[in-house]
This record gives structure tokens, C-alpha cells and sequence, in this order.
């Protein structure tokens, strides 16, 4: 009877830990996931960034070598890492998408509208060049941390308005980034969400823009995330650059302050 | 020494004042972020962009940090949420969960995208975003609890029918600024959706209450 | 014409670890565009790996195959500086070739 007992308190000890090991070891999903994100297609858009950045292109036939990110002109090492941040040129702050774009109009010559209106690819196609770009000058700061500053009065005024604008709830839907952003292990379907108030979980996610949209095929900044998330609320289509798009990257970026730059991303 | 200290702390105040941080307070980011909000978005008519305002319910819902509501809030948003329910003018709030069923699983409709409005037939009733559906499917979302069985667990009767209607069409008059939205408040959804949905929920024909 | 593959070839003893990233549509000739048109069949149907000019891995490919692929294979008794080729060929005809120096282990 005590040897039954003892081997039943055995076998039980056998089954918990069996359990607890499955728990530890990651899902098929975090595999398959984890697999998809290294050598993923968005470093062809590296190459391709890399190229046109070094182009004489535009009106003026100049490249973007001279292009300031923030830390004097031509330097990509860890510039991203600071962005969103306050420009003297244009006297606003900028995102690493608008960055480019001032740089295209003010040493390409090209037209701002031009620029902006062809700045977001359409799937299954090239993508733009602004894209292509943006994942050359991030891939300069792979292997750093995100160490976004809020010196300047302007970028203050933008993380305060994008924590307001990331709780704001509105449309039919009663949808906020909150809604879907602001509690653990969520998910949407099979898609998980990204706990933005959980200081690791933001952290993964701040360095990991420009990213490969599997079922776009091509390169996506967040200047698109966020107008895609727009449009899944059933609100107003977001501008390019605008305000809104510029206070919430810098509120998130900020959060993710210490998350490591990992780019391409890769994103269902 | 003595002096030295009263020089110190005199001076205290006016390097806090210049070296910390300021940010602006709450008021001045509302008014900042709200002229943002003008600024920064299109739509291909000017109705739309009334998407974006807000209604007293959803001011005190967006609490920055998810601060907790007041009583006196809580209060407020229940009652403005019971005022808004409408019920069918045929008192019928169980329509066919066959189309309900079409309707929980249907995530389209209304959205802006490229100067254009996806105006199909009707509104899906994006449940299944949300919510576990049909026992054994895998990609169910956990937003909301699984609904899987609801009308096996409740039953039918009058009044859980009109317990998953008012939950549908305001589920703030049960859980203030809940993250389901108000789908028949924001008419999102018409008010015979909603019965279709109903039924889908509790008919125990429907396939959410079979095995 | 079609872009560059992105070919990374680094040592691990005597056994070069070969990831490479091709851009290709793949298109399955299942999917409709806008106008419900089927959209035509295109993808690479063939792939040869060679390792200093000898080859290692010759595969037949279909239209599975997803969009933008990625392959990777190990390759044995390789030594540092030694080359490796890869060409793909699609069912049109196109046809690319990209090469990469084997690096030394890290």
C-alpha cells in the first residue's frame, strides 16, 4: 500500500513536471515566428534602401549622403535610435519617415506632395522608395538600444499628446490604442497584441520598425501602422507625417527606450 | 556656513524651475492633441471625420494610464449608456441565427481607406476578432471571453434575450467603457442585426450552443 | 532586372551555414486581382546550389513555395574564401544568377 502511495505521488510529481517543462518550451506559433523573423525578405530591402540612398536622384541629382538624422550629416550609426526628435532645420519633430522626406524635397529637389502621396507602397508590388530607405538607415543601428531623448519643449509636447492620443477612444467602434494595446496576452484572432504598457513587451517591439509585411511582401514603416491601425477603428484616414502620427511614435518610442534595434522586422 | 546654505536653498527653486523637466500639464495637452486630431486626418466626406469626436461616454473612458473611474463616472456612463438602448419597434429580439451566425464571423464593412468608404451590404458584427466562436476553432480571439455555448449555459428565456441584445447594442449599461464597442448605440450595427445576433448567441439550434 | 539575392555564408567547423533570400512573386496562378482576373503563374522552378563550382543541392521548386523565398542548407568540408553560386530559374525563362565568398567563422 505505501509503495502504491509513493509511486502515485511519483508519477504525479512526473506529470507536473512534464507539464511545466511543455510550458517553458516555446509554442509551434513562437517557432515558427521566431523562424520567420531571422533571414527574413525585408534585408532585400536593405540592399535596395542602400542603393538609392547613395544615388544621384531628383531634380538636383544629389544623394542622400548629406542627409542630417540627428547626428550631423551622413551619420547613420545609432541615428534612429533617437528618433522621433526636434530638427532646428525644419524647426519640428521628425520621425525617421519624415526625416527622408525633408531630405528628398530639400537635397533631391523632389516635390513634397509627390513624395508623400507615393511614400506608402502598395502590396504585392516594389514598395516605395521612401521604405526601401528607411530600412537601410535603420539597419545603421541594428544591435543598439532605442534611447529616445525628450529635451526639447516641442518633443515633450509630442510624447504628452501621444500619451493623451493612445488612451483617446472614439468612432463607432469605442476603439483606442488602448483597447487593443493595454492588457496582457491578448489577441485578435491568431494575431497577438503587443502589451504597449508593459515595459519588456514595448521594449521588443520599439526597434523592430521598418518590418517585412508577409501578406504585403514588401517593406512597412510606422508611419503605415499606424494609419493601418486607423483604419481597422473605422476612423479617418491618418496623415502622412501629421501630427498625430508624429506625437503617438514619439510616446511609443519613448517607451520603448532600451529595447535593442532589430531590423527587418517581420509582421504577419 | 550659515550663509553659504541660505544661498544654496534660495537658489533651489530657480534651478528646478530651469533645469527639470517641464511638461505641459493635462489641460494644455488635451487642447495640443485635440488640434492635432484637425489636422491630421481626411476622409472622402466631411461627416466622417465626425468619427472622431468624441462623446461624453468616451471622454470619461479614455482616463490616460487607465486611471480607475469614479463612482460618480461609472454612474454617469451607465446611465447615459441605458438611455441610448432602442429596442425592435415588433418587440422581437430574436431573430435567425443563421444570419447571426454569417454576422459574428463577418469583420468587414465601413472602413476608410484610400478617399473611399467600404460600404457593403451591411456591417459585420466583428465578433469573432474578439471572441471565441464555434467549439474547437483555434483562431479565436481572447479580447472578450469565448462565447462558445452561451445559450447552452444561460437558456433562452426572455430575459437573457434581452441581455445579449442590451450587452450588443450599449454593453456600457452593464460594464462602463468596456473595450466592446457600443454597436447598436454607434449604429455600427441595425437594430434587426442584433437580433440575429441574439439568436446566434441563444437559439439552441444554433451551431454556438452545439457540440 | 530581377533584384539581387542576399546570400550569407558563414564557417562552423568544416560546415558552411548558407542562408539566402531571393525576390520572386511565386504567384500561385490561383489568385484573382481586382478585376477578378486569374493572375498568371510565376515562380521559380528551379534551383541550383554549387560550392566552388560544384553542386550541392539541385531542388525542383512549385508554386508552394512562398512569395520572396528563403533557403538555407549546410554545406559540408567547406573551407573559408571558397565560393558558393546560386541560380534560379523561373517558368518564364528568367533566369538569375548571385555569389558569395564562404566567411570565416565568427
Amino acid at each position: 500500500m505505501d509503495t502504491l502511495r509513493s509511486g502515485a505521488a511519483a508519477f504525479a510529481l512526473a506529470c507536473l513536471l512534464t507539464a511545466l517543462a511543455a510550458a517553458q518550451s516555446p509554442s509551434g506559433l513562437e517557432v515558427g515566428r521566431k523562424m520567420l523573423m531571422e533571414d527574413n525578405p525585408g534585408e532585400l530591402w536593405i540592399d535596395r534602401g542602400k542603393k538609392l540612398f547613395h544615388e544621384k536622384r531628383g531634380p538636383r541629382k544629389a544623394s542622400l549622403e548629406q542627409c542630417d538624422f540627428g547626428l550631423g550629416p551622413g551619420k547613420l550609426k545609432g541615428a534612429t535610435t533617437h528618433l522621433p526628435r526636434y530638427f532646428a532645420d525644419t524647426d519640428k519633430v521628425e520621425d525617421l519617415d519624415s526625416r527622408i522626406v525633408t531630405c528628398m524635397v530639400t537635397l533631391q529637389g523632389f516635390k513634397l506632395e509627390d513624395v508623400k502621396r507615393t511614400a506608402i507602397g502598395r502590396p504585392l508590388t516594389d514598395g516605395s522608395d521612401v521604405e526601401a530607405i528607411a530600412m537601410y538607415v535603420a539597419s545603421n543601428s541594428n544591435g543598439m538600444k532605442m534611447d529616445v531623448r525628450l529635451d526639447h519643449p516641442k518633443e515633450r509636447e509630442m510624447y504628452k499628446a501621444g500619451q493623451y492620443l493612445f488612451f483617446r477612444r472614439s468612432g463607432q467602434t469605442d476603439f483606442g490604442c488602448v483597447t487593443c494595446h493595454g492588457d496582457p496576452d491578448k489577441r485578435i484572432r491568431l494575431q497577438d497584441l503587443v502589451h504597449m504598457l508593459d515595459k519588456k513587451e514595448i521594449q521588443a517591439v520599439a526597434g523592430s520598425w521598418p518590418a517585412y509585411r508577409g501578406a504585403h511582401g514588401i517593406a512597412r514603416t510606422m508611419q503605415w501602422r499606424l494609419y493601418d491601425c486607423f483604419w481597422q477603428m473605422r476612423l479617418p484616414e491618418l496623415g502622412y507625417l501629421s501630427d498625430v502620427s508624429i506625437a503617438l511614435s514619439t510616446y511609443l518610442n519613448y517607451q520603448g527606450n532600451g529595447g535593442v534595434v532589430k531590423v527587418p522586422g517581420f509582421k504577419r | 556656513m550659515k550663509k553659504a546654505i541660505r544661498w544654496t536653498l534660495a537658489a533651489v527653486p530657480l534651478l528646478i524651475a530651469v533645469g527639470c523637466a517641464t511638461f505641459p500639464d493635462a489641460q494644455s495637452t488635451r487642447d495640443t492633441a485635440e488640434s492635432m486630431i484637425k489636422a491630421s486626418f481626411t476622409a472622402p466626406a466631411p461627416h466622417l471625420l465626425k468619427r472622431l469626436d468624441q462623446d461624453r461616454a468616451q471622454q470619461i473612458c479614455s482616463k490616460v494610464d487607465q486611471a480607475p473611474l469614479t463612482q460618480e463616472e461609472a454612474a454617469e456612463v451607465v446611465k447615459l449608456a441605458r438611455a441610448s438602448i432602442e429596442y425592435p419597434k415588433s418587440g422581437k429580439l430574436v431573430g435567425d441565427w443563421k444570419i447571426g451566425a454569417k454576422l459574428a464571423y463577418n469583420g468587414a464593412g465601413d472602413r476608410i481607406q484610400n478617399g473611399r468608404l467600404e460600404k457593403r451590404k451591411e456591417n459585420g458584427g466583428l465578433c469573432q476578432n474578439c471572441h471565441g466562436l464555434e467549439a474547437g476553432e483555434i483562431n479565436v480571439g481572447n479580447i472578450g471571453p469565448p462565447l462558445t455555448g452561451f445559450g447552452a449555459q444561460r437558456g433562452n428565456s426572455e430575459a437573457v434575450a434581452k441581455y445579449a441584445y442590451e450587452k450588443i447594442y450599449n454593453g456600457w449599461a452593464y460594464f462602463p467603457c468596456s473595450n466592446m464597442p457600443r454597436l447598436g448605440a454607434n449604429k455600427h450595427l441595425t437594430l434587426e442585426q442584433i437580433t440575429h445576433l441574439v439568436a446566434y448567441l441563444i437559439d439552441p439550434e444554433s451551431s454556438l450552443n452545439k457540440k | 532586372m530581377s533584384e539581387p539575392m542576399r546570400i550569407r555564408a558563414t564557417l562552423q567547423g568544416d560546415v558552411a551555414d548558407v542562408r539566402i533570400l531571393m525576390r520572386h512573386p511565386m504567384e500561385t496562378g490561383q489568385r484573382k486581382d481586382a478585376k477578378g482576373e486569374i493572375i498568371p503563374v510565376h515562380f521559380i522552378q528551379h534551383v541550383l546550389v554549387t560550392h566552388n563550382g560544384r553542386t550541392v543541392l539541385d531542388a525542383q521548386w512549385s508554386q508552394a513555395v512562398s512569395r520572396d523565398p528563403f533557403l538555407g542548407l549546410r554545406v559540408k568540408g567547406a573551407k573559408a574564401g571558397d565560393k558558393i553560386a546560386v541560380t534560379w530559374t523561373d517558368n518564364k525563362g528568367d533566369k538569375r544568377t548571385d555569389e558569395a565568398t564562404i566567411a570565416p567563422a565568427s
